[in-house]
């Protein structure tokens, strides 16, 4: 056991090296060159080859790689020319925003989509199976922005319940001391009620909406997994061996999870681009906006280092799947 | 009072097809069949007779589409198909085991057999986990697995194939049962490793005076380990008594041909090879279902074949056997 999880912290380090090749390389290929942005329109030929200079870009690309690689590893990531501001440090700004969405949204999302595809699967094509697999169809289908406006259009305009989607946090209020980034925790941690009610309120909706996109795809794989497992030799042999119902669905819980957690994984890491707009809608102020206004902007350092936190973020979900199932599944690592 | 008594058994599979057409495969057509206690019987036939879906069947494990549509199954006397479902879980695992012949991909990937026996032992008898822990052991034991104790930890994944067969019959005797039902317990496992298994079935229902019934393709099984066997042709058993009785002289064609098809007595040129497919169960045959591959077939075989008792038990259900 210890032994396989050393080698899959092991694979994580080959991963990243290749990773950061491909953001470096993203760049080179994009075809714009920088240093006409970074120079500006007035520059004259000399000030032009200064920055190209400083910035290595008359240095063979091999080069170019190598200073790219050692200013990432000393978490220097180049500098926004929109905002003049480390990308870093941005980036660190942000990201709690995100992740607050996402945590919240993909938990709710399965909170929902594992117990209702479950339940959809002990009595397939039955009431609750039509009914959520409708569901989940319109889930499918829904397009994010559309439901993002959708619900402001409803639960704003039409019915007041809910805060304007203008941010994580009142306007009118102080954000909590940083913490953890998350207003809500914030709020709750610094005894502030107001900021801990208004950013939960603000929370509410931009996390349905993730929490809706993220259960569909779950209702329908946990439903798929567990009829193959409640098909399958050893639940039939449960029944056979006269087990009261009550085990028998734990059994088969059980052997869904290792499938349906790798599932969520890989959703996550989608779900991801699935916020950045959700984030838009409700200017929500986190990495995923960041993100696609720099791609609008063209300002490649951002849009690198963007990049770059994305895919540590996939690596760093892949391996908490990983360690999940290595902890939970006694066949992890057995010959088959 | 007989163990199991099976009449008349029909189960039908109920589906609709394509154009909202109700199609019903008739799977099993009038099973008949009894097992004393302190008997082995083995159920032969090839695949696709309903050997199988006659032990599901009778344990009340069918899953749709597949329906019992009439007859009785008399355990201990009383009718395992008209019982309430809570009744018949409460006599599976207990009272009926069940052997089957995948048996690593039968145990439950995520819990060590020895608390799978525990559970089987505790879901059925008011026990103590210590109590039902000792009386896992002393089960692995007694089936010849080596280091029992040890083994209470292993994972499923973890047993050679024979191993898990030994697991899976550890589980099948946990709660004493009065019926063992192996369906084709040998199946996919080597030689040596099949003839011990077999040998320990027997020497049990020797010792505890339990009924048993294997079901198999293999007559080798048959002739060596059961004393009645009862062989299947598309749903209907068509010959059964006493294992000598019908190997001396197998009266049905189907039996005489399926004896004949072993690979020793093929050599031997004796036999006729069956030909034909087995009959289309949606489209049974009037009368006899064998008339179409049978050398000996008629124009009475348009008629259903009476069951011909040929003495000591031996019955044939065939139109060209004499009394």
């Amino acid at each position: 056991m210890a032994g396989l999880l050393g080698r899959r912290l092991a694979l994580v380090v080959p991963l990243l090296a290749v990773i950061l090749l491909f953001t470096f390389l993203l760049v080179r290929i994009s075809g714009s060159d920088p240093v006409g942005l970074l120079a500006g329109p007035t520059a004259t030929t000399e000030e032009i080859a200064l920055v190209r200079a400083s910035l290595a870009l008359d240095q063979p690309v091999w080069v170019q790689f190598g200073v790219y690689f050692g200013r990432v590893l000393q978490g220097d990531l180049g500098q926004s020319w929109l905002s003049n501001r480390p990308v870093l440090e941005e980036i660190l700004d942000r990201a709690p925003a995100t992740i607050e969405l996402l945590f919240w949204g993909v938990l709710i999302g399965a909170g929902i989509g594992i117990p209702a595809g479950l339940r959809a699967a002990f009595r397939p094509d039955g009431g609750f199976d039509q009914v959520t697999r409708f569901l989940s169809l319109l889930g499918f289908s829904v397009p994010t922005y559309w439901l993002g406006l959708i619900m402001l259009f409803v639960f704003f305009y039409l019915l007041g319940w809910a805060p304007p989607g203008m941010g994580r946090i009142d306007l009118f209020l102080t954000p909590p001391d940083r913490v953890t980034g998350s207003y809500l925790i914030d709020g709750l941690l610094a005894a502030d009620w107001e900021a801990a009610g208004s950013a939960f309120a603000q929370l509410v909706l931009p996390v349905l909406c993730v929490a809706i996109i993220a259960a569909a795809p779950i209702i329908k794989q946990t439903r798929a997994i567990a009829l193959e497992v409640l098909a399958s030799d050893y639940i039939r042999y449960a029944r056979a061996q006269g087990l009261p119902d009550r085990q028998i669905r734990a059994m088969a819980l059980r052997n869904s999870m290792t499938p349906v957690v790798t599932f969520i994984g890989t959703e996550i890491t989608g779900l991801v681009g699935t916020t950045s707009l959700i984030e838009y809608v409700f200017a929500w102020g986190g990495l995923g906006q960041y993100g696609l206004s720099a791609i609008i902007a063209g300002d490649f350092a951002v849009v690198q280092g963007y990049v770059l936190v994305l895919a540590l973020f996939s690596v760093l979900v892949f391996l908490v799947v990983d360690v999940f199932v290595l902890l939970t599944e006694p066949r992890a690592g057995a010959a088959p | 009072m007989t163990l199991l008594s099976v009449e008349d058994l029909h189960t039908h599979f109920i589906s609709r097809d394509l154009d909202n057409q109700i199609r019903v495969a008739r799977a099993l057509n009038g099973v008949s069949f009894t097992l004393e206690a302190g008997q082995v019987l083995g159920l032969v036939g090839e695949t696709g007779a309903g050997k199988s879906l006659t032990a599901t069947s009778i344990m009340g494990l069918l899953r749709p589409p597949a329906r019992v549509v009439g007859g009785r199954a008399l355990f201990q006397g009383q009718d395992l198909l008209a019982m309430p479902e809570a009744q018949v879980n409460a006599l599976r695992g207990r009272d009926i085991a069940l052997v089957v012949q995948s048996p690593k991909s039968s145990l439950d990937p995520l819990t060590r057999i020895g608390n799978q026996l525990i559970r089987i032992h505790r879901a059925h008898r008011q026990v103590s986990e210590r109590a039902a822990r000792d009386r896992a052991v002393e089960m692995l034991a007694s089936l010849g697995i080596p280091d029992p104790a040890r083994r209470m930890a292993a994972w499923p994944h973890e047993l050679s194939g024979g191993m898990a067969q030994r697991v899976l019959i550890a589980l099948a005797l946990m709660n004493e049962p009065r019926l063992l039902i192996a369906d084709e317990p040998t199946t996919g496992l080597d030689v040596t490793v099949q003839a011990q298994i077999l040998d320990l079935l027997r020497d049990l229902v020797r010792r505890t005076g339990i009924g048993a019934m294997v079901i198999t393709h293999d007559l080798g099984v048959v002739a060596h380990y059961c004393d009645a066997m009862a062989v299947m042709y598309a749903g209907a058993i068509v010959e059964s008594g006493p294992v000598r009785r019908v190997f001396a002289s197998p009266s049905h064609p189907y039996t005489a041909n399926l004896i004949g098809a072993t690979p020793e007595r093929l050599q031997l040129g004796a036999a006729r090879t069956v030909g034909g497919p087995p009959p289309n169960l949606f489209r049974l045959p009037e009368g006899c279902a064998y008339r179409d591959r049978c050398p000996r077939a008629g124009a009475d075989c348009a008629q259903p074949p009476p069951d011909v008792a040929l003495g000591q038990g031996h019955v044939a259900r065939c139109h060209r056997v004499a009394a």
